[in-house]
């Protein structure tokens, strides 16, 4: 049997206390095209980023050619033939293709030859099998053509390993065909490729063997001709969620507060239609690139929609910005609290009042401190907002407590309608039920709540229904009572699709 | 010195301001060796003149024995306006009995000089004066802005030969010495004397080299008659100087001003500035130092009409300021001007 | 025909275009105004700041600033003054060598706190700004080199006519610029190393991803900012003779705005030396034509000086975005058949 171009030997890495990765071991042999799936935060791009470099194991080695290799940095990487080409490429914009390719390349010498080097660019596009003028500027690339030219300079440097990073999810149908001819071109001419995505038909259509990995883990790995798109997803999604994450009975009444129709933001997503009541708690579940934070914006007014229609609390409205929709009754909690959420160095109380400042006023428009302690401080306790007083900058706060916060500060306007983005993303399992609670409460009092989670266990212990996207695409409202993983995980690959 | 021509400018061009000595004032003389603090605070570091300036107060320091500190602390050229300001601010938090100030801060430094004066420290102010005249005891004038325009219009006259096309090359247009001064000599262009001379045009150079430069070009550029630059600005007037020769034009174009003797010199003796004008820094600082002396040590009031012996220089008055009403000044009034005969002795 | 330049040429292009506009716009105002002496008064101002912006551009382009080359390049011109002074007999090479190395020393400074201590450069230069003009200060003792000090080839040099087209003379300091700035021109487009400031200032991830020591190009930017801005020390002692501790005061934003008037995109990764060449004219000869310029005061001048700069960059940006929607339509054009295949 012929050596494994890189074996990964029970690498583990740990992050503080998170562990992203634990005794993971992976085999790429040459002209393999190897899957790796998992859930999102499963593990995969903390594998990539230790392949190439850009993070260090906490513990266990990496053999390229059967000897131990210190990946210290991408220089490294490329030195030990490991590259990785992103779902957003990463180009230069403004130099031109052959350049793009070329520009580490010492092995002409100092002097840059254009015309040459054109011609040497355009015999590696040729072996990757498309048509691209080398001396067209990156930045009038499109994403797939972007993406070539950094197989392109793989290629320049000799590529052993090339890891492919969901590369297929902003390309079009067409385009992501062809680079998946790419990937098997290349495995053909003996390159390994590491190819992850979340298309389960495309691991079927081009990969060899699949791994499997799960909260860190190796689950498997297997040739593909011993796997099933079932089987696949129940290791995928098989851990045992029930025990933590129950599910309470609906709250949801008759009233609709939110009813959007063929909602389309062109290139986007489109036909988003659905029901909210109150009460009622609809989860939007999806893969990265399904689009549904796209369409919690629009209907938040940040990015205006091109067609379709909303309708809230009976009346029909286009929000043209946050602000309108905030004074119309919605709050958006967001996933990046850090960036569109909380203002890190200003203490709590400060963010609590700040999308309510107004009622912190006095007459005089001067800001009423007492008010303003009080408030902070009643959230502090109903939500249990671990924080030794009021004053204390958010950014001091761990990440559970600081999502926490922002809770408060949409709470304290009364919405009726909430719109969770992520809102457990990156914080700890007690905070997590903590903040279901609060969800759930929020319906029990007859607001109504629209939850994107990324999170399957999540999304079915919270959802009295379930609407999953893909691509821009609403794939089906799945009922709490027919909702399992499998059925969601199904309509999120593109697996399994229903008219609506 | 006999050589240097010395207008004393109160005696030849009173135009109306106080006289040197008020009658019936008996002048006060300085008691030496009291125990004050003293900071002399130039527009910024680095400038020849400024240097002066202290070595002149030095001597004074050290004729009058005093047993505090003299200071000289000042800016770098691109944090004048904030430096000045600073420092004021620190040297009142200090307690300093008294600051020298060349203002380069305009009106901005007031609140911090009237804060200073709270504090009790004496504020005079000497080469450039605080335009408003608030937070400042006196101001020691150099020369009067009155007789500057006159000595500006008589070096150009004799380069002329008594008729011609004149341009002034400024430092900037809200210098407020330069825009006194330019203003005087207007004033003195309107005598018969200066009939056939013609003020063309007033250009700014920034007090930098490459601007003045430039601007000396663009003058003759613009105005082909022209015979005079007149740049009342040490390094206005020697950049139109290296201009003129750079491009030889010394022929036909005189640069006069005001200048330093030491960088003045070779375009003097090769006639690209045949005359310019200067007063001596060394004085200025040694009678500033006197005022603020005076002031600080409380044997002066500051009052107008206040007389006061200033060691070698003899006896000074403090009057009203003509230029700026309710403030006053003590005007030292000696100025030279330096031709081909003198310049190489002062450059020394 | 025109869909074959690329858009660095064609940034040129525009840019010389709104040069022949203004010129014409002035030719019509003042009168006497196109012939050689304006050429000669151009070209002899701009030699200084060409070498300046020129140094600039390469740090821009790593998207970085340089705040300090002002100050360096008073500091060396006084130096060098204060060097030839003390000893008049240094061959002209040698003094122009130690202006140039001891430029690029204070751009090693500025180079290790931005590349290897990571602390932004607007930060650093903002501080040696202040540093250097200090150094300057301190290290000058208020004393001024003075021209009568300086040996006459030094003073002769940059107004040494070396050649002449008609009434245009072609001045050593002018040609001296001219020819610096070409030979960087054609390091930026030549080199490999110096393709790498491209690069980094293109994209600094994918820099690094590429395997680009991003810490090295920018550290060897600000060097080569360093030595140009000796150079142009040196030519500013013998344009001026007279230096003070004032020398160079301004020429830092002077140089930005050179750079960005010449197309050099603030954000890094695009421009060029020709460019801010042609920039640094451009801010000139309105400068100057606006001095000569009777119906504006003196008190308006700053004002349409920058209102004109903002004219022709816009302008500029305008001529560029028609041009390459023009291309891009035409690429499409000529595309099309293949993307529907």
């Amino acid at each position: 049997m012929p050596q494994p171009v890189l074996r990964m030997n029970s690498i583990s890495k740990h992050f503080g206390m998170t562990k992203a990765l634990s005794n993971m071991s992976i085999t790429l042999e040459a002209s393999e095209v190897h899957a790796i799936v998992g859930e999102n935060g499963a593990g995969k791009s903390t594998i990539i980023k230790i392949m190439t470099g850009i993070h260090q194991p906490t513990s266990g080695k990496i053999e390229v050619d059967g000897k131990t290799r210190k990946i210290t940095g991408p220089q490294a990487a490329r030195e030990a033939g490991i590259a990785a080409i992103y779902q957003e490429p990463m180009v230069f914009p403004d130099l031109d293709v052959a350049e793009n390719i070329f520009i580490s390349d010492n092995s002409t010498g100092v002097l840059v030859h254009p015309a040459e080097q054109r011609k040497r660019a355009r015999a590696l596009i040729e072996r990757i099998g498309i048509k691209l003028d080398p001396s067209r500027i990156a930045s009038g690339l499109t994403l797939a053509e972007q993406q070539a030219v950094e197989i392109a300079r793989a290629l320049s440097q000799d590529v052993r390993v090339l890891i492919m990073d969901e590369p297929t999810a902003s390309l079009s149908a067409h385009e992501a065909e062809q680079l998946r001819k790419i990937a098997q071109n290349l495995a053909g001419q003996g390159v390994a490729v590491v190819y992850i995505s979340h298309r389960l038909e495309e691991i079927f259509e081009i990969s060899d063997r699949v791994t499997v990995i799960r909260d860190g883990r190796h689950i498997s790995t297997k040739p593909i001709a011993k796997v099933t798109s079932d089987g696949m997803i129940t290791e995928m999604v098989g851990r045992d969620f029930g025990k933590y994450f129950a599910k309470t009975a609906s709250t949801a009444q008759d009233e609709v507060i939110l009813e959007v129709r063929n909602l389309t933001l062109d290139g986007v997503f489109e036909d988003i239609s659905f029901d909210l009541h109150r009460g009622e708690v609809l989860c939007m579940a999806g893969l990265v690139g399904a689009r549904r934070t796209d369409v919690a914006l629009a209907i938040f007014g940040v990015i205006p929609p091109t067609s379709g229609s909303i309708k809230f609390k009976g009346q029909t409205t286009k929000f043209t910005n946050p602000r309108t929709a905030i004074e119309a009754g919605i709050a958006y909690v967001s996933e990046d609290r850090r960036k569109l959420g909380l203002a890190m160095p200003m203490a709590i109380k400060s963010n609590v009042s700040m999308a309510t400042l107004d009622s912190f006023l006095s007459p005089l428009g001067l800001l009423k401190r007492e008010k303003e302690g009080k408030v902070a401080r009643h959230f502090i306790d109903s939500l249990n907002i671990r924080t030794p007083d009021v004053e204390t900058p958010v950014g001091m706060l761990s990440g559970g407590n600081q999502q926490k916060v922002m809770l408060a500060k949409w709470l304290n306007l009364n919405p009726d309608l909430f719109i969770f983005d992520e809102p457990t993303r990156g914080i700890d399992i007690g905070a997590k039920a903590e903040v279901h609670d609060l969800i759930r409460s929020i319906a029990a009092k007859g607001g109504a709540a629209l939850l994107i989670s990324s999170d399957l266990p999540e999304v079915l212990a919270m959802g009295d229904r379930i609407l999953v996207m893909r691509e821009g695409h609403q794939m089906s409202i799945v009922k709490h009572s027919e909702a399992t993983q499998e059925t969601v995980m199904m309509h999120a690959t593109g697996q399994r699709q229903e008219a609506i | 010195m006999k050589n240097f021509i010395k207008i004393t400018a109160a005696a030849a061009l009173s135009l109306g301001t106080a006289s040197a000595t008020l009658a019936g004032g008996h002048s006060v003389s300085l008691t030496p060796g009291e125990d004050i603090n003293m900071v002399l605070l130039p527009k910024f570091l680095g400038i020849l003149v400024f240097d002066q300036a202290n070595e002149g107060a030095q001597e004074a320091h050290a004729e009058l024995g005093n047993t505090g500190e003299l200071l000289f602390v000042g800016p770098t050229p691109e944090n004048s306006t904030a430096g000045q300001i600073e420092i004021m601010t620190t040297s009142a938090t200090q307690g300093q009995g008294a600051v020298m100030l060349s203002n380069n801060a305009g009106d901005q430094i007031v609140p911090s000089a009237v804060a200073a004066q709270a504090a009790g420290t004496r504020v005079v102010t000497w080469d450039s004066p605080i335009p408003s005249g608030e937070g400042e005891d006196v101001f020691v004038a150099q020369v009067d802005f009155g007789s500057i325009g006159t000595v500006m219009a008589d070096m150009a006259h004799s380069i002329l030969g008594g008729s011609g096309q004149m341009a002034v090359l400024s430092a900037t247009p809200d210098a407020a010495n330069q825009n006194a001064w330019i203003a005087a000599m207007e004033v003195a262009l309107k005598g018969e004397k200066y009939s056939n001379i013609e003020l063309v045009d007033i250009v700014y150079g920034d007090d930098q080299a490459e601007v003045s430069y430039n601007r000396a070009l663009a003058l003759v550029d613009k105005h082909p008659n022209l015979g005079v630059i007149m740049s009342p600005t040490t390094v206005g007037i020697q950049a139109a100087a290296k201009a003129m020769q750079d491009e030889g034009m010394c022929g036909e174009v005189g640069v006069s001003g005001l200048g330093l003797p030491s960088e003045m010199v070779s375009y003097t003796m090769n006639g690209c500035a045949p005359e310019f004008a200067l007063w001596d820094f060394r004085d200025l600082g040694y009678l500033t130092y006197y005022t603020a002396y005076g002031l600080a040590s409380g044997q002066m009031k500051g009052e107008i009409g206040e007389t006061f012996s200033a060691g070698r220089m003899g006896d000074f008055t403090i009057e009203e300021d003509p230029g700026r009403p309710g403030s006053s000044r003590i005007l030292m009034g000696d100025f030279t001007v330096y031709n081909s005969e003198n310049v190489e002795a002062a450059s020394k | 025909m025109l869909a074959r330049i690329p858009p660095q040429t064609l940034r040129i292009l525009a840019l010389l275009f709104v040069l022949l506009a203004v010129l014409l716009f002035f030719s019509t105002q003042v009168p006497n105004y196109l012939n050689g002496r304006l050429f000669n008064r151009i070209s002899s101002s701009v030699a200084i700041m060409a070498l300046i912006a020129c140094g600039q551009t390469l740090v821009i382009l790593t998207r970085n600033i340089d705040l300090s080359i002002g100050s360096v390049v008073g500091f060396v011109a006084f130096a060098t003054g204060s060097l030839i002074t003390n000893n008049p007999d240094i061959p002209p090479i040698l003094l122009a060598t130690y202006s140039i190395l001891l430029g690029a020393c204070f751009g090693v400074i500025n180079g290790v706190f931005v590349a290897y201590a990571g602390v932004p450069s607007i930060i650093v230069t903002l501080g040696t700004m202040a540093l250097f003009r200090s150094a300057l200060v301190e290290y000058s003792d208020a004393k001024s080199i003075t021209t009568n000090n300086l040996p006459t080839w030094l003073i002769e040099f940059p107004n040494t006519q070396l050649f002449s087209i008609g009434t245009l003379q072609f001045r050593a300091a002018f040609v001296v610029a001219i020819l610096v700035v070409i030979a960087v021109h054609f390091a930026l487009t030549r080199l490999r190393p110096a393709r790498k400031l491209y690069a980094v200032g293109s994209n600094p991830e994918a820099a690094e991803m590429a395997g680009i020591n991003s810490k090295l190009v920018i550290f060897f930017a600000f060097i080569s900012a360093g030595a140009l801005a000796g150079l142009a020390g040196f030519m500013f002692l013998a344009r001026f003779g007279t230096i003070t501790v004032v020398a160079g005061l301004g020429f830092e934003l002077k140089s930005v705005a050179s750079a960005v008037v010449g197309g050099v995109n603030i954000f890094g990764g695009s421009g060029s030396v020709i460019g801010a060449l042609i920039g640094a004219i451009l801010i000139d000869l309105i400068d100057t034509s606006l001095v000569r310029w009777q119906l504006v005061s003196e008190f308006w001048r700053e004002a349409v000086l920058g209102s004109l700069i903002l004219l022709s960059v816009a302008a500029d940006a305008v001529l560029m975005r028609r041009l390459v929607k023009w291309r891009v339509s035409r690429e499409k054009k000529e595309t099309k058949p293949e993307v529907q295949s």
